[in-house]
């Protein structure tokens, strides 16, 4: 007995070590038979059906309004009296926690809390507060679910657009729009699934660049196509002189039997992608004049939208051509509109920003609403990051700016599934830090897909070894929008 | 028994590996009677409970013999054991996981922390005998483990028996389900009811029964319990039932306890009104005048009851995937609303394509098409006919269409409409009637049709069942800006002599004015618009659009360049700032204007040294005239030069100074506009001509730079 107990303990040494791990390797090995793609992947790029709902969506469609350049929650949906009552006073260091600041500001000696210029009012039957610049918009308040708790882990606006668009802030990855394509297929096979309109406010820019509507590493299907912001909105769609449109069907057949070829001999995905571009810009010669014919606009369109409407590039024109794209069938329409970059000057910025934008994104809502759309459209309006409660530089009494703030800040939601009429999310009286119901940008990730019927942790893409979602490994809906 | 101590542990590696698969893999593709074995979870479970706790005194008492006692050996064997069953309920659990719907957090909490225990307890196994040999930390390591087994079986417990079973207050949910309420529904069964199995039925039920009562039926509720009859018919004063809800809530005899789910004061209000009215079985909703409180009661307690409402599900079949792809193309798709779901929507793409066979074609799919989509497209009233053949359509999107609105009555026979857009339609009131019998309908969209505000309002009134939608109706007292005009081409800006320039504006019926001589046009002062421009030497347009019932535009100011003498070379003799020379040298006489704010292209940016280029020329012609085209953007530290030197001759070597310009200086008002500079110089016939922009050297005061160099910005030069 003695010795066997000690030879059992002698026992735990290399050999045992290794018949052990003998063991647990081929148990693993029997293991993972019965799990045959999952515990070391698949060829299946996806977990769930692709081109079709996954359950039953609550919007079809999306046009996302972005506001590049961060327009400040403090000057639009977030009314802070206090500010104004301590206007001048010092940022308490209580509320600040030791926040990491940008490079603008992280030097300045004094944080000086500053209140708005502008008034806010209650609106509505939801009694939302909306500041003065915005009257069109605080007209449609009771269809609108703004949130009041959006905060992002980036500080300054490249990696914020980036993360906003696709989930990472390093810019390699698919944008929200080719995801949703990816998942959701394309509605209208004569448009692309994903197009992209810029247009740039008066006040001070920041940069777009491509990759925040780029694929990825998804299929270049689904890659954002950018309308030109000019008269004409889809260049070169024209026949050449003297080409018809058989002798242009005949060129492509004639190309695509010569990259099917090449398909076969190369096997590059990417062939066949390009085959089905051609083939959608051929019909697109068709789709798109129809579409951006301004024209026969109605007298009441235009002032539903405001006259800018009819000059290409504005952001109301960028509006009814996105109410039309999406009408049409596009999954995903993506707006950016620069200029709420406020750091100075904020006070007359953000006057001529919102002159810009009040009426036609109000105007959208109303126009979606009037055609029986609103319910099956979800329309995003907001920026990458807040702005900070307390003034850059020195306040001058007629104006003032304001730094990045990441920690809190409003966007609005309205249409496809969102409760309309609602305030969520609750902030602290400096419009600081966030007290109730915090939404990250994975959970609005989390939660636009969930309206659009996909499940965000299913909608999955194989690269370099792994399975990457939009949301990557965080997210949760964020149930108490949804209706 | 070394053999069988080894075997064991040897059993319990291969468990463990499956067990870290189980955990990390979707367990839900496993065969069925492998999810079948997770039953098992519940025996195995409370074996390890027992065991772990057996540990701590075993130990304790084991610490005190020598390493080949007994004890030591017994202690060994237990902790083996542990493993073996641990391991085991680990595994149970996650195929049992893998098949029930539990709380998700709790659940991953529980998860976790059954999987640890299991490996911890894999450690021991090889770890005894430091355990033992280390008397303080040994004993913590086991009543950490204990720990672990505690806080997992506790998340279980609550798993299995509710959040709150582990508490001294014992609440339950309600799980009453209200049925559809009609007519014919009993007021007993439809509200009442329900609101007795949610918050009364769990301790008054057949097996129960505290204080005698069983609330399940109706005739064991009427019979009451210990304390009397549950009610007197007709006086809620009077009747224990009403008694029992309207005591403090503090009282012991408060009906439901303390604790447990409470009646809501609809709730209490609708038992008293069913007792005034006599507390019957079989009174049926629609007995009831419209005016009974009662009646409003039954129905705002079974709306508030309702659970929220699930995805719609349909009871037809679906349709062959052959038959959906065959009916695809382009130009008219056909998508389920979800996968898997049976419903199908139908929309139509590119007018010119549309033809109405495209909609009749979809009869083999008939009682699968919930949703139609027609919008924008060539359909007419003999189309809408072929629409009465989906009998479950839901939504139909008739916007823009040609519809006059004479066929609408066809579509009574889709009795599960609920949603029709019919803007931008000729349509006018009478034929909306003929949709308002549709049962199911609830929204109409209207905007933009021959419907009336006063229209709108008659259907409302009569049809309050329905939304009708008027949509925007522009405010008659709002005036709107319009925006200002501009010329026909805006890319061109530099024309030859005789060219002619066009003033647009994209509103139909706009009258445009303008100047030429620099003064401001407003609604008298200016040209009227008629005939183009003729383009004569350098041309600063100002223009402004105006029309009744808006607002007068803003002046839109534009500056047409004559093309100049053509150069032959032009060189650089200062490099401009690397940023900005996107073209070189070649931009200052390409014929391309920069655009202003737009200087990453077209433009030549000077800040470290001033502007200064040599232009050859082989030109018979004289030149008198020297024009540069330069940026002001003082918000970007862009200034106009403080001077420009002009020097001339015949090669570089032999140059005098033929002209000089000193241009103001813009005050405090930010600018953001391309402005031309002309220099008259001595006219002559010169085959090289230098200039030279001097950039401000310290910014005014009042810029936010100031005492910074400025910039200057140059994108094109002509010679006249």
């Amino acid at each position: 007995m003695e010795n066997q107990e000690k030879e059992f303990r002698l026992n735990v040494t290399r050999r045992h070590f290794l018949t052990s791990a003998g063991l647990g390797i081929g148990s693993a090995a029997l293991g993972t038979m019965l799990f045959k793609d999952q515990l070391f992947g698949s060829d299946q790029q996806s977990a769930i059906p692709l081109g079709l709902a996954q359950f039953a969506p609550k919007a079809k469609r999306i046009i996302y309004l972005f506001q590049n350049g961060a327009p400040s929650q403090l000057e639009t949906f977030d009314y802070k009296p206090l500010l104004n009552k301590m206007h001048g006073e010092e940022l308490p260091a209580s509320i600040r926690k030791g926040q990491r600041l940008t490079g603008m500001t992280a030097n300045q000696e004094k944080f000086p809390l500053v209140g708005s210029s502008f008034g806010f009012s209650q609106h509505g039957q939801s009694g939302a507060w909306v500041s003065e610049l915005f009257p069109n918009m605080a007209s449609v308040v009771d269809d609108l679910c703004i949130i009041k708790t959006m905060n992002t882990e980036a500080i300054n606006h490249d990696p914020a657009l980036t993360f906003f668009q696709t989930g990472a802030q390093q810019g390699n990855r698919p944008s929200m729009g080719a995801w949703m394509s990816y998942g959701l297929g394309s509605e209208n096979a004569n448009l692309p699934s994903y197009t992209v309109l810029l247009s740039r406010g008066r006040g001070n820019g920041q940069g777009v660049y491509s990759k925040l509507w780029t694929n990825g590493f998804l299929d270049s299907l689904h890659q954002g196509v950018v309308f030109s912001s000019g008269e004409d909105p889809v260049l070169y769609l024209n026949n050449p002189e003297g080409h018809d449109r058989q002798s242009r069907r005949d060129m492509l057949d004639q190309l695509a039997q010569f990259n099917a070829e090449a398909f076969e001999n190369v096997g590059d995905p990417e062939i066949n992608a390009r085959i089905q571009q051609y083939e959608m810009s051929y019909r697109m010669q068709s789709a798109v004049p129809e579409l951006t014919d301004l024209s026969k606009e109605s007298d009441n369109t235009i002032k539903l939208y405001g006259p800018d409407c009819l000059v290409p590039g504005t952001y109301a024109a960028n509006c009814l051509l996105a109410r039309k794209l999406s009408e049409s069938g596009v999954r995903f329409v993506q707006l950016y509109h620069q200029g709420w970059d406020t750091h100075g000057n904020l006070a007359n910025d953000m006057r001529m920003q919102a002159e810009d934008v009040d009426r036609a994104s109000a105007g959208l809502i109303k126009d979606l609403k009037q055609r029986g759309l609103l319910d099956e459209t979800l329309v995003i309006w907001g920026g990458e990051f807040g702005r900070t409660n307390y003034c850059q530089g020195k306040i001058d009494p007629v104006n003032y700016g304001r730094d990045h703030h990441p920690k809190c800040f409003s966007i609005w939601m309205a249409g496809g599934g969102v409760k309309p009429g609602i305030v969520y999310g609750e902030t602290d009286e400096f419009g600081y830090n966030i007290v109730k119901d915090p939404v990250s940008v994975h959970d609005f990730h989390a939660t636009v897909l969930n309206l659009m019927g996909i499940n965000h942790e299913q909608l999955t893409y194989r690269h370099l070894g792994r399975r990457y979602r939009l949301t990557d490994i965080a997210g949760e809906v964020v149930n108490g929008i949804i209706a | 028994m070394s053999k069988h101590f080894r075997f064991v542990s040897n059993s319990i590696i291969v468990l463990q590996v499956f067990m870290l698969i189980f955990a990390f893999a979707d367990l839900s593709q496993l065969p069925a009677w492998m999810l079948f074995t997770g039953k098992f979870h519940p025996l195995v479970l409370h074996l390890p409970v027992t065991l772990v706790l057996c540990l701590i005194p075993l130990s304790f008492f084991a610490i005190k013999q020598n390493e080949y006692s007994i004890l030591h050996t017994i202690l060994r064997y237990v902790i083996l054991y542990t493993t073996l069953f641990t391991t085991l309920a680990a595994i149970f659990g996650l195929l049992l996981a893998a098949e029930s719907e539990y709380a998700k957090d709790t659940l991953q909490w529980h998860k976790w922390l059954g999987v640890s225990l299991a490996l911890v307890t894999h450690f021991l196994l090889y770890a005894n005998q430091w355990i033992l040999s280390h008397k303080t930390a040994g004993q913590i390591a086991l009543i950490s483990t204990a720990g672990i087994m505690l806080a997992g079986s506790h998340l279980g417990g609550s798993l299995t028996h509710g959040e709150d079973f582990f508490s001294l207050n014992i609440a339950e949910t309600a799980t009453g389900s209200f049925p559809e309420i009609t007519d014919s529904t009993h007021v007993f069964e439809g509200a009442i009811e329900p609101v007795i199995a949610a918050k009364c039925a769990s301790c008054h039920n057949d097996q129960k029964m505290k204080g005698g009562l069983n609330m399940v039926s109706f005739a064991s509720l009427a019979k009451g319990g210990k304390t009397g009859p549950t009610w007197v018919s007709g006086d809620p004063d009077m009747s224990l039932l009403t008694e029992r809800l309207a005591l403090d809530p503090e009282d012991k005899k408060h009906m439901p306890p303390k604790g447990k789910a409470q009646l809501t004061a609809t709730e209490i209000l609708l038992f008293r009104e069913w007792i005034k009215a006599g507390a019957t079985a079989n009174t049926r909703v629609g007995e009831l005048k419209e005016t009974d409180t009662l009646k409003a009661l039954v129905y705002q307690v079974a709306e508030a009851g309702k659970k929220p409402k699930s995805d719609k599900s349909y009871t037809f079949s679906a349709a062959s995937s052959a038959t959906i792809a065959s009916l695809n193309t382009p130009f008219r798709r056909i998508l389920p609303l979800a996968y898997q779901s049976p419903a199908l929507s139908v929309k139509f793409f590119l007018k010119e394509q549309f033809n109405p066979e495209m909609l009749k074609e979809c009869s083999s799919i008939k009682e699968q098409v919930v949703e139609v989509n027609l919008s924008g497209m060539p359909a007419d009233d003999e189309l809408l006919k072929s629409l009465s053949q989906f009998p479950n359509l839901e939504k139909l999107n008739l916007n823009g269409t040609s519809i006059s609105g004479k066929n609408l009555n066809v579509l009574t026979a889709c009795k599960q409409l609920e949603q029709i857009s019919l803007a931008s339609t000729a349509l006018k009131i009478d034929a909306l009637k003929a949709l308002a019998v549709i049962p199911s309908l609830k929204k109409v969209f209207l905007w933009n049709t021959q419907v009336t505000e006063k229209d709108i309002a008659s259907l409302t009134s009569q049809y309050p069942g329905i939304k009708w939608d008027m949509g925007y109706i522009p405010d008659k007292n709002e005036l709107l800006k319009l925006t200002p005009p501009y010329p026909a081409n805006r890319d061109k800006a530099i024309l030859e002599q005789g060219e002619v320039i066009f003033l647009k504006h994209p509103l139909p019926g706009v009258k445009i004015r303008y100047t030429l001589d620099g003064s401001v046009p407003d609604t008298s002062a200016g040209t009227i618009f008629e005939t183009a421009i003729p383009m004569k030497g350098l041309l600063r347009i100002r223009a402004v659009a105006t029309a009744s019932g808006w607002i007068s535009s803003n002046v839109s100011e534009q500056t047409f360049f004559m093309k100049g003498i053509k150069t032959d070379s032009v060189k650089l003799i200062n490099e401009p700032d690397p940023k900005y020379r996107k073209f070189g040298a070649k931009a200052l006489t390409d014929e391309i204007k920069g655009e202003a704010g737009n200087f990453g292209m077209n433009w030549l940016g000077f800040k470290d040294l001033p502007f200064k280029a040599g232009f050859y020329t082989s030109t018979s012609k004289m030149i008198s005239q020297v024009v540069l085209s330069l940026a002001d953007n003082t918000g970007s530290y862009i200034f106009p030069p403080t001077q420009i030197i002009i020097k001339a001759g015949d090669n570089p070597s032999q140059m005098q100074v033929v002209g000089k310009l000193k241009p103001e200086m813009p005050g405090e008002n930010r600018s953001n506009a391309v402005i031309p500079y002309t220099v008259l110089i001595t006219p002559g016939n010169y085959r090289y001509i230098e200039i030279e922009a001097v950039n401000i050297q310290k910014l005014p005061g009042w810029h936010r730079g100031k005492g910074e160099k400025g910039w200057v910005f140059v994108d094109e030069v002509f010679f006249y």
